[in-house]
């Protein structure tokens, strides 16, 4: 068994796919993993692909144009998720796709197809809850500032949101884990970049713990539940204790 | 009072008002899509999007507050009835202003949902929530979402003009009979509510034209594949639905013949006698409005809703599901909400307080309200006069495949869309992928749990390549006491809601319930 192995980012995934279809090894003699690799496995074979922007461009460009545009935003959405097994699953989702065209999406009950689908549907909840769930400060400065600790990498679903929502305004999302944010200066386009450890202490030294909006919230937030219907478990399944972190109304 | 009203902080404001307004159910900011601008704070998700739940699981999605918790009026079931001594205030527009500007840039709300006691009188009250929403939308420039409710006898102009300003209009029905209002809202009468709800009806449906739409809201996507849904033309008796004009002031229980047209004075009289709108008529009002405005102002285009109070009154679940079919039907409301009566005031007219809330009824109302939008069934399918209200143990759906067990077993593999929809545990999602998918090969029954069917229940009811999954007899008592033991315990979860687990009775219901 051969695994082909890359960093875990779009490119490098595509690129990896690129030189895996280009191997004529066969198809189920190979896997596809995105690094760090867990445990190594006995008796398989570790080929690291390095990125190669020309590489990747041509996938995506095929999956548009062979597959369709819905496909692509599949494969992206799945690449952006934190399950270890996803690059092998787009490889296995696109040598069919490859196949059968744009119907691929309608074949729910191929295993192939289920699986990308499974993990896309996780993304894609993941990124809805955000739109809900993230929280801005103000700081000082008047610019907003929202921290998440998503699973899967959501930032670039989430940033158009709240690009369309908040024009005018100066917001940036910081992915904590990541040591990524986006960045929007008020009535300009945002941008991906990533923090340094110096950067990222300096952003959460500068938020304003004086917000009086956030104490008028989580007093609207107390106020608003109707006691006679109390009902913790319905409240924990929509709003899971995981989301809650960063939530201003369930911060003591 | 006077006094005290002056001294009151914003953060005290905020909990009075916010206090009041919770018993309001609706809180979707859903029905509406509309894009950002530069220089505006806010755009509006068709979908709707939820911020938080609160300690009761409801979603949080809108800052729900009232204007002013002062109020002439005095609806027995209410906290703010003119009878109960309470703090009153008010909030200036300005005030509400600022609490939704500074609560949507940190992503808590995705707009407001302002309602408010009658203060004064009903043009007073509407006249200082339009100046709200007006200063709101052209000073602070917002553009997410808003809802408002009507006052119940508010003048027609000031209903039109806060129309162009929201993104949805609720008045709420409270309860389904003039005589139920006439004991519990004494100060509301069918025609006050049923006037302005049709005033904004026509409103809508004149925008709409004006923008090339349906004169007519549009419904689920997935309807198009359904025959004969409350939406179209009533499939019988169209005739008892037309108003006449020798019945203009009488007032049958459950049905709202329209009886205000004695007035005269509305340029739509002509159109409001059938129980859908006269698209002529209408169409003449749009070329007048167009000759005004280039391009129209959206009036109310996430639609109008209304609620009712559950278990207040001796209505039964026929009359509310009927009184619901009719107001989707006569009014194209877009949604229709229920609310489990909480005691809040000892009165004799009342249940008295120690009443807990009839979840599960309110429960089984929205499953049947979610049959009638989506899956193309009557509130005569489902209740009749014989059998007027729910079955406690088991869900709407399942109750009437029960009592239609010559359709089943259905093959999957081969029935219909509006087939499928039938089927106990199969919904609307996941008979779109039955359908789409068993194109490209046979359906397994593993491959429908993969899919999202309930096979627990679904299996009583289908075949997949002509076997049931397990070999059993179709058979009505048998299948009965199997889902009953499989409804057990979401029913009694519903009642007991500190223990309430996700209820999986379709399987797409699970957020869109309340939206
Ligand atoms: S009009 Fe009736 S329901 Fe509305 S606030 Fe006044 S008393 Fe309450």
């Amino acid at each position: 068994m051969i695994i082909y192995t890359c960093e875990d980012t779009l490119e490098d995934m595509m690129t990896c796919i690129y030189d895996a279809w280009a191997s004529k090894l066969g198809h189920q003699n190979i896997r596809l993993m995105t690094e760090p690799i867990g445990n190594l496995e006995l008796f398989c074979e570790y080929r690291h692909v390095p990125v190669n922007t020309q590489k990747a461009e041509s996938v995506i460009r095929s999956i548009q144009n062979k597959i369709s545009f819905s496909a692509y935003q599949c494969v992206y959405r799945c690449a952006m998720s934190c399950e270890t097994n996803k690059l092998d699953v787009i490889y296995r989702f696109l040598l069919l796709g490859f196949t059968y065209g744009a119907g691929v999406m309608d074949m729910l009950q191929h295993p192939a197809v289920m699986s990308i689908f499974e993990i896309n549907r996780k993304v894609t909840n993941e990124s809805h809850l955000f739109r809900e769930f993230t929280r801005f400060i103000s700081m000082k400065g008047n610019v907003l500032t929202a921290h998440i600790e998503p699973k899967s990498d959501i930032l670039t679903m989430l940033a158009p949101h709240f690009q369309d929502r908040m024009p005018s305004e100066n917001w940036m999302i910081i992915d904590d884990n990541r040591r990524t944010a986006v960045v929007h200066p008020k009535d300009t386009d945002y941008y991906l970049t990533s923090l340094s450890q110096e950067e990222f202490h300096r952003l959460s030294n500068l938020e304003d713990t004086a917000d009086p909006y956030v104490a008028l919230w989580k007093n609207f937030f107390q106020t608003i539940g109707i006691k006679e219907r109390k009902n913790p478990t319905c409240q924990r399944n929509h709003i899971p204790l995981w989301y809650r972190k960063h939530a201003t109304e369930f911060q003591l | 009072m006077g006094d005290l009203r002056k001294s009151l902080s914003i953060g005290e404001k905020l909990e009075i008002l916010a206090d009041a307004a919770k018993y309001d159910v609706a809180c979707t900011s859903s029905g509406v899509n509309r894009k950002g601008k530069s220089g505006s704070l806010g755009n509006s998700c068709a979908a709707g999007i939820c911020h938080s739940f609160a300690s009761d699981g409801r979603c949080v999605s809108l800052l729900k507050i009232l204007q002013s918790n002062e109020c002439v009026y005095d609806c027995k079931y209410c906290l703010n009835r003119s009878s109960n001594d309470r703090i009153r205030t008010t909030f200036t527009p300005e005030e509400v202003c600022q609490l939704v500007m500074e609560f949507y840039r940190r992503n808590y709300i995705e707009g407001l949902f302002l309602s408010s006691g009658v203060v004064k009188n009903p043009t007073y009250t509407m006249e200082l929530m339009y100046r709200t929403l007006y200063m709101l939308r052209n000073q602070y420039h917002f553009n997410g979402y808003i809802h408002v409710k009507a006052i119940p006898n508010a003048p027609g102009e000031l209903i039109e003009q806060i129309g162009y300003l929201a993104d949805r209009m609720s008045i709420n029905m409270e309860l389904p009979t003039e005589d139920s209002l006439k004991k519990l809202a004494p100060h509301k009468t069918q025609n006050g509510i049923l006037k302005p709800m049709e005033q904004i009806q026509n409103r809508i449906a004149a925008y709409r034209l004006t923008i090339g739409k349906d004169a007519r809201m549009e419904r689920s996507a997935s309807n198009r594949y359904l025959s004969g849904t409350i939406f179209e033309s009533p499939r019988k008796n169209i005739a008892s639905n037309i108003y006449t004009p020798s019945r203009a002031n009488t007032q049958l229980p459950v049905s709202y013949e329209k009886t205000f047209t004695q007035s005269g004075t509305n340029p739509l009289q002509s159109s409001i006698s059938l129980s859908q709108p006269d698209i002529n008529s209408l169409q003449h009002q749009v070329t007048s409005t167009k000759a005004d405005k280039y391009s129209p102002v959206p009036f109310v285009p996430a639609g109008q809703s209304t609620q009712m109070i559950i278990g207040a009154t001796s209505e039964n679940d026929y009359q509310l599901l009927t009184t619901t079919q009719r107001l989707y039907q006569q009014f194209d409301l877009k949604r229709v909400f229920y609310s489990a009566y909480v005691p809040l005031n000892e009165d004799s007219a009342l249940p008295s307080l120690d009443t807990t809330p009839p979840l599960l009824r309110e429960h089984r109302l929205y499953q049947a309200d979610w049959l009638l939008r989506y899956y193309g069934f009557h509130a005569d399918d489902l209740l009749s006069a014989d059998k007027p209200n729910f079955n406690v143990f088991l869900d709407p759906k399942c109750d009437w495949a029960l009592r239609h067990l010559e359709l089943f077993p259905m093959e999957v593999n081969k029935a219909d869309y509006a087939d499928l929809l039938k089927v106990p545990g199969i919904g609307i999602k996941s008979a779109m992928r039955i359908v789409n998918s068993r194109r490209s090969g046979q359906l397994t029954f593993d491959a429908l749990k993969k899919m999202g069917i309930v096979l627990k229940r679904a299996k009583y009811f289908i075949t997949c390549q002509g076997k049931m999954m397990y070999s059993i007899r179709i058979q009505e008592d048998f299948i009965t006491r199997q889902l009953i033991g499989e409804d057990y315990k979401s029913s009694w979860d519903v009642e007991h809601p500190t223990t309430y687990k996700q209820l999986s009775l379709f399987d797409d219901m699970k957020k869109g319930a309340f939206q």
